[in-house]
């Protein structure tokens, strides 16, 4: 029968599996019979033998054995969530980003529209004006002059195609305050003719659109009137340019 | 030969993984109460030195990624048979690192069915328990240190051998 004595130069060679059959068989039956010596002689060549295995040359793994080892037992990269919450941010960051840029386009647009329209509407009253001027049957009156205070300009009037004011000097309304023109037939109560305002340089023109008799027409005058406009006059008329006569 | 091995000088790195092995208790605990971060760190402390002792044994690159792999799976799927108080992380992980090269080696070999069996029998986590503070101290790397110094280059060439590919006695064993 062995004794612990002859296993005492073997236990590295069975922890490595180098042992033939039958001396690790001899092994195996003596450690199972709990003796402490020969387990304890084990330990330290297991021990040992991990000494000697950490000597290998060192070699650097690649970075993705860590991850095929995580990902293995079902321990995902840290990393991930991480890159979730960049991308997800991301993501934000660019979606309030185009928001912002659609926002500021579509305001653009709104205010380009906006402003052609106004162009488009300026452009149609110049040439309504312009064809109140060629026409050699408009009749032009003058106001203001020779008064010490502005405004001053002129009001033509065409049969056919309504009155044109064209006025200087006049200041614009005051805040909830509009210019009103008036019709006045002669001898006649004064109709409304339309709100304006004037620009911001002092220049205004309005044009009452559609035909006038001029037989009758009395004179054409502006007074400031609320907002909305009014019915009648209820201030003093800024502007009266009369037109009997003509 | 074994000493030219060596990356850094011998003493040095005996003594780094002796106090490597012996500070396991907590991680090892860790392990067994499936703590998500204890995987990375036991990779972080032996990962290295497992893909470098089997790249040693297989050298060959991919079949060393995926040998790392099935080395750190074994030790997951086992650890709760480990000793945390008295048991040896280190070397355990190692000799599975090892055992898993050897074997694969003799599996290119056609030699897979005869190794497998003991190799797996060498390599439970009851093996690697009831570790004394002595099996791991440092006057044991010293003495290693000292018995390395002492060989012959065909007894270093021998050692290799029987550590890092498997060769059985009689070829290498001293005697």
């Amino acid at each position: 029968m062995s004794s612990c004595q002859d296993f005492r130069d073997d236990f590295e060679l069975y922890a490595l599996g180098l042992l033939d059959a039958e001396e690790k068989a001899e092994i195996d039956a003596h450690l199972r019979t709990d003796c402490a010596t020969c387990d304890a002689a084990l330990k330290r060549a297991l021990a040992l033998n991990a000494m000697v295995m950490s000597m290998a040359p060192d070699v650097v793994p690649p970075s993705r054995v860590k991850w095929r080892v995580l990902s293995g037992v079902g321990v995902h990269r840290m990393s991930w969530g991480w890159l979730a919450a960049m991308a997800a941010a991301c993501m934000l960051v660019v979606a309030l980003w185009f928001s912002v840029q659609e926002r500021s386009r579509a305001a653009e647009l709104a205010q380009a529209r906006h402003t052609l329209i106004q162009v488009s509407g300026q452009r149609d009253r110049l040439m309504q004006a312009l064809s109140f001027l060629d026409d050699p049957s408009t009749l032009p009156v003058s106001f203001g002059k020779g008064k010490p205070l502005p405004p001053h300009g002129n009001v033509f009037v065409h049969s056919k195609l309504g009155v044109l004011l064209i006025a200087s000097n006049l200041p614009p309304a005051a805040a909830g305050k509009v210019y009103e023109m008036w019709v006045i037939p002669k001898g006649g109560a004064p109709r409304p003719a339309g709100l304006f305002q004037s620009e911001a340089g002092g220049t205004a023109m309005h044009i009452l659109s559609g035909p006038v008799d001029a037989a009758t027409l009395g004179a054409i005058a502006v007074t400031l009137e609320p907002e909305a406009g009014s019915a009648a006059p209820t201030t003093t008329p800024i502007i009266v340019a009369p037109v009997a006569g003509l | 030969m074994l000493w030219k091995l060596l990356p850094v000088g011998l003493t040095y790195a005996l003594l780094q993984v002796t106090l490597r092995f012996k500070d396991d208790s907590d991680l090892a605990k860790r392990l067994k109460d499936r703590d998500p971060r204890a995987m990375t760190d036991l990779y972080e402390r032996y990962g290295r030195l497992a893909y470098s002792l089997i790249y040693r044994v297989v050298r060959n690159a991919g079949a060393a990624e995926d040998l790392v792999q099935e080395t750190f799976l074994r030790v997951w799927n086992r650890v709760q048979s480990f000793d945390q108080t008295k048991g040896a992380l280190g070397p355990w992980v190692l000799t599975v690192a090892r055992n898993r090269a050897i074997d694969y080696l003799r599996s290119v070999d056609g030699k897979m069915s005869a190794g497998t069996l003991e190799l797996d029998r060498l390599e439970t986590p009851v093996m690697f328990s009831n570790f004394d503070d002595q099996a791991l101290s440092m006057d044991r790397a010293r003495v290693l240190k000292t018995a390395f110094e002492k060989l012959t280059p065909t007894q270093r060439q021998v050692i290799e051998l029987a550590y890092f590919e498997g060769f059985r006695k009689p070829r290498w064993r001293s005697g």
